[in-house]
């Protein structure tokens, strides 16, 4: 079903195990878990979007077999609670007095996310011929000082349970839980195996690219599959043949570049359009203000500035950035810097 | 009526009216038709009884034939159509929606039963209530000849549940089985009532013309012998309330009782009862006429506006008043770290910074502004359009788009929100017939696809 995707990331998404680009060590070792029907908790490290979820999910799948749907869970760390869960997790906050045990009366002290999203799945029982589930936890990172209610719970339902849990910062891992699990780096597709797949997807999709331009999207895209696929397609609409003034054409980082053109906008002095434009990146991104920043602080450090104007903007958007953390309301926070940097815009 | 109680009486209670023909006549109209309101009540709570006799002689031999008949053969006892047994009266508050029942079962030596949102709130309180008046009547009613009945259900839509659909099976029910005529009254077009609205007629009654209010007030300013108000502060009230005649004579009273020194005067007059109205008086006095801290200060204190929306008023309209670069940057400074402050004392409780945080968010975005435009007046005071919460959150459409996508591709939402759906925005841009291809695929209707141009 996947195959007829017309969009070729979800196209060729590799169904299997063995069918993941590149990784050949990562790959035997996590075969050599299933031979052995064990493994211990798992810790997935690497950069972002390379795979790390699509490996796991085929691991859990391979490991599984044909009791991967009912024993196996994906939770997204940094995806806040809805509305009604939030609401479950209050409901099920205290603990009746008409209930008999020490905990009646009580307020259950776990946080809302654990609650609601992993501890129903972790307690309930293995269905089928399987030895455990698996709860796969992704940008594990997130959970910040949550992270600490899982260090009982990785002990007291491992043994009905394994988990894999999946992040991009290591060093924001606390130590308990990397003590509880098995450290797996995963590297980035190497450029044989990379070569090697795009090859193919060009064949199937009856696309004309050379070596040079393959080397040129794996440098552009930085080794990251899902995005050189897309490029590729994007690239196809407009001809078979693909070069590299092609792939340069059309590479664009959406979100980045209109960030870009926010900052240019603002040097422009022009600050009713640029709280505009403001507005719709975060209305159709959701970025926190957080996050906002820490694009435009990396797209500044692309553009031609003196040493002294440089480091002024930074100022400013340190200044900005530190307001908006006790800040409730993001517009005014980013308006803020919009309109600092129009000031600044006028000196320069 | 006592006379003595009279005199302590809220001025609304004392000249309400108690007969029809005593009333300032609203004007009404059902769908776009217009209606003498009224007459047309009068018609349909005579003919009501009417049929409600036939309909009872029919089913008394209905009753007849069931008791003497097999099981299998009984008849249906026969209901009246809804549409018969109640209307719904729709219009804004104060301009006579309940006096009119009361008034109307005064012309036709009725009485009312009257339930509202203030007394039974929830579904339990308004079946017990009704229930007897509704299903059958009092053993008393054989005996004598008592007094009919009319059932007034006030304020619908504050009822409780009515924002849940809870309420709506139990109003039809009761409508279904009334033995007496129902008037509801509501506030506004409640979209959960819908199912509701298509069965009864519902009669939207406009509010009261200003000089119908002005001929009422006139006659209670003699009645009661008001001097101290001038014809001035008499049209301020009634055009300030718009046809809520309630509102007027509650002013009336408050502005006449008592001893008033003139600041407490002044408040009453000014204070308007929509308070989005007042906001936008508020921002347009705030930045066209104010020129010190002083007069900043006494324009928030003053107000009753809630500061956490006032602070947002001002950022949305904060560039059509303030053109400079330089101003804008200053205004920006004041009103950022007043919303850094806000967000310190809901955090932290650090309600001492409160003051800092009205002056900076007035007074330091007004007076930051140094030049002035000429054109100042003719500027329009807009809503705030974008509010952000600061937490990721989808809108229903969104929400939608996002679970089709995660049937098919592993996602997380935020994933999806920032890197996958930007791509398929840019995809389905190149052609038609990539959108409809990509729609096909993940099973987008049209409102989803609307998200993805």
């Amino acid at each position: 079903m996947l195959s007829e995707s017309p969009v070729w990331r979800i196209k060729y998404l590799p169904i299997t195990l063995n069918e993941i680009c590149g990784r050949k060590d990562i790959k035997e070792r996590l075969k050599g878990l299933i031979n052995d029907r064990n493994f211990p908790h798992l810790l997935f490290v690497g950069s972002k979007s390379i795979g790390k979820t699509t490996i796991a999910d085929l691991f859990s799948k391979a490991f599984l077999g044909r009791f991967y749907d009912a024993n196996s869970k994906i939770v997204y760390a940094n995806v806040p609670l809805t509305n009604e869960e939030t609401k479950q997790a209050r409901l099920e906050s205290y603990i009746s007095t008409n209930k008999i045990g020490s905990l009646a009366g009580k307020k259950i002290t776990t946080p809302a996310f654990i609650r609601v999203k992993i501890k129903p799945f972790v307690q309930l029982k293995v269905l089928g011929d399987v030895p455990f589930k698996i709860l796969i936890v992704k940008d594990f990172d997130s959970l910040g000082s949550n992270q600490q209610a899982f260090r009982r719970l990785m002990e007291i339902y491992g043994t009905n349970c394994r988990m894999i849990l999946i992040t991009t910062k290591v060093s924001k891992i606390i130590d308990p839980i990397m003590s509880r699990c098995q450290v797996f780096l995963i590297s980035q597709v190497n450029y044989h195996s990379f070569e090697e797949l795009i090859s193919t997807i060009a064949e199937k999709e009856a696309l004309k690219i050379d070596k040079d331009t393959i080397r040129t999207l794996y440098e552009i895209t930085a080794g990251t599959l899902s995005n050189a696929i897309d490029l590729l397609q994007i690239c196809s609409i407009s001809g078979n043949n693909i070069d590299v003034d092609k792939l340069y054409e059309n590479f664009s980082n959406s979100k980045n570049d209109m960030i870009k053109s926010l900052l240019i906008m603002c040097f422009k002095g022009d600050f009713r359009k640029a709280r505009e434009l403001s507005r719709k990146i975060q209305s159709s991104y959701k970025f926190t203000s957080q996050e906002m920043f820490q694009i435009m602080l990396n797209e500044l450090a692309k553009l031609p500035f003196s040493t002294y104007s440089r480091m002024k903007l930074i100022n400013l958007l340190a200044e900005a950035d530190f307001r908006a953390i006790d800040g409730r309301d993001t517009d005014i926070q980013i308006s803020n810097l919009l309109a600092k940097i129009c000031q600044f815009s006028e000196v320069l | 009526m006592v006379a003595q109680n009279t005199e302590k009486m809220p001025w609304v209670e004392k000249y309400r009216p108690r007969f029809t023909k005593d009333m300032a006549f609203p004007t009404a109209k059902v769908g776009r038709q217009k209606v003498d309101l009224i007459e047309d009540l009068k018609k349909f709570v005579i003919s009501f009884f009417k049929e409600k006799e036939k309909l009872n002689e029919v089913n008394r031999q209905i009753r007849a034939h069931n008791r003497t008949h097999e099981e299998k053969e009984y008849q249906e006892e026969k209901k009246l159509p809804l549409d018969k047994a109640a209307v719904l009266l729709e219009g804004p508050p104060g301009i006579g929606k309940t006096t009119i029942a009361y008034a109307l079962a005064n012309d036709l030596n009725m009485e009312v039963i009257e339930t509202n949102a203030s007394d039974t709130r929830t579904k339990g309180a308004l079946e017990s209530k009704l229930r007897e008046t509704t299903k059958s009547r009092g053993i008393m009613d054989f005996i004598v000849q008592s007094k009919k009945k009319l059932i007034l259900v006030d304020e619908i839509d504050g009822l409780y549940g009515v924002t849940d659909r809870g309420a709506v099976p139990t109003i039809l029910s009761l409508i279904e089985n009334t033995q007496f005529p129902i008037i509801m009254c509501s506030n506004d077009y409640k979209q959960n009532l819908q199912s509701l609205y298509n069965k009864i007629k519902r009669y939207e009654v406009n509010s009261l013309p200003d000089e119908e209010v002005l001929k009422i007030t006139r006659k209670i300013i003699v009645k009661e012998n008001i001097s101290g108000i001038s014809e001035k502060e008499l049209n301020l009230i009634i055009e300030k309330n718009e046809g809520d005649l309630r509102g007027v004579i509650n002013d009336l009273q408050g502005v006449s009782q008592g001893s008033l020194n003139k600041n407490t005067k002044e408040l009453i007059l000014n204070l308007n009862r929509d308070s989005t109205k007042e906001i936008f008086s508020l921002i347009k006095y705030l930045f066209q006429n104010v020129n010190t801290l002083k007069e900043a200060r006494n324009v928030t204190n003053k107000s009753d506006v809630d500061y956490n929306f006032l602070y947002k008023w001002i950022n949305e309209n904060l560039t059509s008043y303030i053109r400079l670069n330089s101003e804008i940057a200053n205004a920006y400074d004041n009103l950022s770290l007043a919303d850094e402050i806000f967000g310190r004392i809901r955090k932290n409780q650090y309600w001492s910074l409160l003051p800092y945080f009205y002056d900076l968010f007035a007074g330091g975005v007004v007076l930051s502004r140094k030049h002035r435009t000429p054109d100042e007046s003719f500027h329009r005071i807009m809503f705030p359009r974008f509010t952000s919460t600061g937490f990721f959150s989808l809108s229903a459409n969104e929400r939608l788009v996002v679970e089709k996508i995660q049937k098919k591709y592993k996602v997380s939402d935020i994933e999806a929100v920032q890197d996958f759906i930007p791509f398929l925005k840019l995809l389905s841009g190149t052609s038609r017939k990539q959108l409809q291809e990509l729609s096909d695929w993940f099973e987008f209707d049209v409102n989803e696809k609307k998200l993805l141009k």
